[in-house]
């Protein structure tokens, strides 16, 4: 059960890490900002509210949060010794990864709970009636529970992602910086769609899409939708960094 | 307990190990000592299953450090240099971690013995990134007893303390001798001497010298000296030009007012110098053999 005092004291940290708190307040700002013009314009506009437009920004602030939230958990053990400390524990490398992992994902589903506070505001602004009352208007739950399924996979991917580069480098910044371009290319994979079939073939284009990490939320969890194929892309991602971190710092012994 | 076979370790090209042999037996305090970057960190790192060794063999408490890593994990508390604290944590909170890692049984109680036994019991709310050199030294020694280990492994512990926590602390370690198998490097030669029951000395990833401390003394078969003064004013030259020619003597040197007479190994020359004062009708002030130092030794075997 090392991982498990591993986890808590990840978790804990957080709690006192001033990273923490400052990305928690920018994303309620960015988020709280996105929300407000959103729902102004819905209502000028007559339109029906979705709770999911919150997530989806949420998921792009995660490109630049996530290696915030990461870059640390690594390069800060190494740049400070205690990282020999650890591997001369009886406790084994995927232990350690794995409580590192799990404490910035349970942080993670912290931050990305305090979003219920714009589902909240929906919630008391609409109705759940899909035959509302006149001046009334009805909220679609249904993308709202998926999207946060969605999202909270997502997150994990883009955490594993994170961590992967944190035990890459003993430089926080640099960690952080590599993460944050390699979630940058990963997130924008979608956006490769827009390009012409002239231009680039539609194999390729499908091909950046099947790794983009956006294209698997966006036009499934977002929309409602909960594939099974969405779900085991971002449960592949962790695994895959999860496995390439444990060697990463496996390798270390052997320098 | 420690037993270390014909060690090698190379980084790259550059080779930091060269067939290293040791042991350690239990109970003992094992001085590791030598200059900077001789192996000592290196050594300390493989026994404590950091890295792996590119050859030979190690083993702690009968088992082998690289194949059967857990169980020495297990078995070891280790200080590395650098002392491995979490600033963000407070003095408990840490020691807490470490003991659950350790799967201490009764840790509250466990914790608080260890505290007590480092003198850190009043400060164990505090944050660690608000204590002093020599508190974390001690939160590090904390860390590393606190499964009450058989062997203890400790990197130039004593580095960057004040001489008052310097002292304190030798005289701690000194007092754990017995309970534990310990080894301890050091490139500070009275540490060693003061501390250790047996020294091995290091050099170049080599081992250049090991035994006790006054072993080793013997074992270089450097000639002793002895220090003589006279009372008043004398002819300095003339005594040393008589004490020159007595039998064993290979040299004599005038530091100041006094004499030091070199002689060969174990030939006592004391009565023959007395009784060659007495007779130019001198009195002798002081005559005492001067002792090799570790120092000496030291120096002797790494240039």
């Amino acid at each position: 059960m090392s991982f498990w005092t591993i986890f808590k004291r990840e978790f804990r940290q957080y709690f006192v890490s001033p990273i923490a708190y400052l990305v928690a307040f920018a994303v309620l700002v960015l988020l709280g900002l996105s929300f407000n013009t959103d729902l102004n314009y819905r209502i000028t506009n007559s339109l029906p509210p979705n709770g999911a437009v919150v997530l989806g920004n949420f998921g792009f602030l995660m490109v630049f949060f996530a290696p915030l939230l990461t870059m640390r958990l690594f390069a800060e053990e190494m740049r400070e010794g205690t990282l020999e400390l650890m591997m001369t524990m009886p406790l084994r490398d995927v232990d350690l990864v794995m409580g590192k992992f799990l404490g910035a994902w349970g942080f993670y589903t912290v931050l990305l709970s305090l979003t219920l506070v714009y589902q909240g505001i929906l919630l008391f602004l609409t109705n759940l009636d899909p035959n509302p009352a006149p001046l009334q208007t009805y909220f679609d739950i249904g993308p709202v529970i998926a999207g946060y399924m969605g999202l909270w996979l997502y997150g994990g991917a883009t955490i594993a992602i994170g961590m992967l580069f944190s035990a890459l480098s003993d430089n926080q910044i640099v960690a952080g910086f590599l993460s944050m371009s390699v979630l940058l290319v990963l997130w924008a994979g979608d956006v490769a769609g827009l390009v012409p079939a002239s231009v680039i073939s539609t194999d390729v284009v499908l091909a950046l899409r099947v790794i983009s990490l956006q294209a698997h939320y966006s036009t499934s969890f977002l929309e409602g939708l909960i594939a099974l194929q969405d779900v085991y892309f971002y449960i592949a991602i962790m695994m895959v960094s999860l496995f390439i971190t444990t060697r990463l710092v496996e390798s270390r012994r052997w320098r | 307990m420690i037993e270390v076979k014909k060690l090698v370790k190379r980084f790259g090209d550059f080779q930091a190990l060269h067939e290293v042999s040791f042991k350690a037996r239990e109970g003992e305090i094992l001085g590791f000592l030598g200059p900077n970057g001789a192996g000592k960190t290196t050594t300390m790192r493989i026994l404590t299953g950091y890295m792996p060794p590119t050859g030979g063999t190690a083993t702690i408490a009968g088992h082998d450090v690289f194949n059967d890593s857990m169980a020495v994990r297990k078995q070891i508390g280790y200080l590395p240099e650098t002392v491995p604290l979490y600033p963000d944590m407070t003095v408990q909170g840490y020691l807490e971690f470490a003991a659950e890692l350790r799967g201490v049984p009764k840790r509250k109680q466990r914790i608080r013995e260890v505290l007590e036994l480092v003198g850190m019991a009043e400060r164990s709310r505090s944050l660690i990134r608000t204590i002093s050199k020599g508190m974390r030294q001690r939160v590090g020694l904390a860390q590393a007893l606190i499964h009450n280990p058989t062997v203890l492994i400790l990197d130039e512990p004593t580095i960057g303390l004040d001489p008052h926590q310097v002292s304190d602390l030798r005289e701690f370690i000194r007092s754990l001798g017995g309970q534990h198998t310990i080894m301890f490097s050091t490139h500070i030669l009275t540490e060693a001497e003061q501390v250790c029951d047996r020294v091995v000395i290091i050099n170049k990833g080599q081992i250049v010298a090991e035994g006790a401390p006054n072993e080793l003394r013997d074992a270089l078969q450097i000639n002793s000296r002895v220090y003589v003064r006279v009372q008043g004013h004398y002819d300095i030259a003339k005594l040393a030009k008589s004490l020159e020619g007595l039998a064993g003597v290979s040299s004599v040197e005038a530091h100041g007012d006094a004499l030091v007479v070199t002689s060969k190994a174990k030939h006592e020359v004391r009565p023959a110098i007395a009784n060659t004062i007495a007779q130019q009708g001198l009195a002798l002030l002081e005559l005492r053999p001067l002792t090799v130092t570790l120092e000496e030794i030291f120096l002797e075997y790494t240039t």
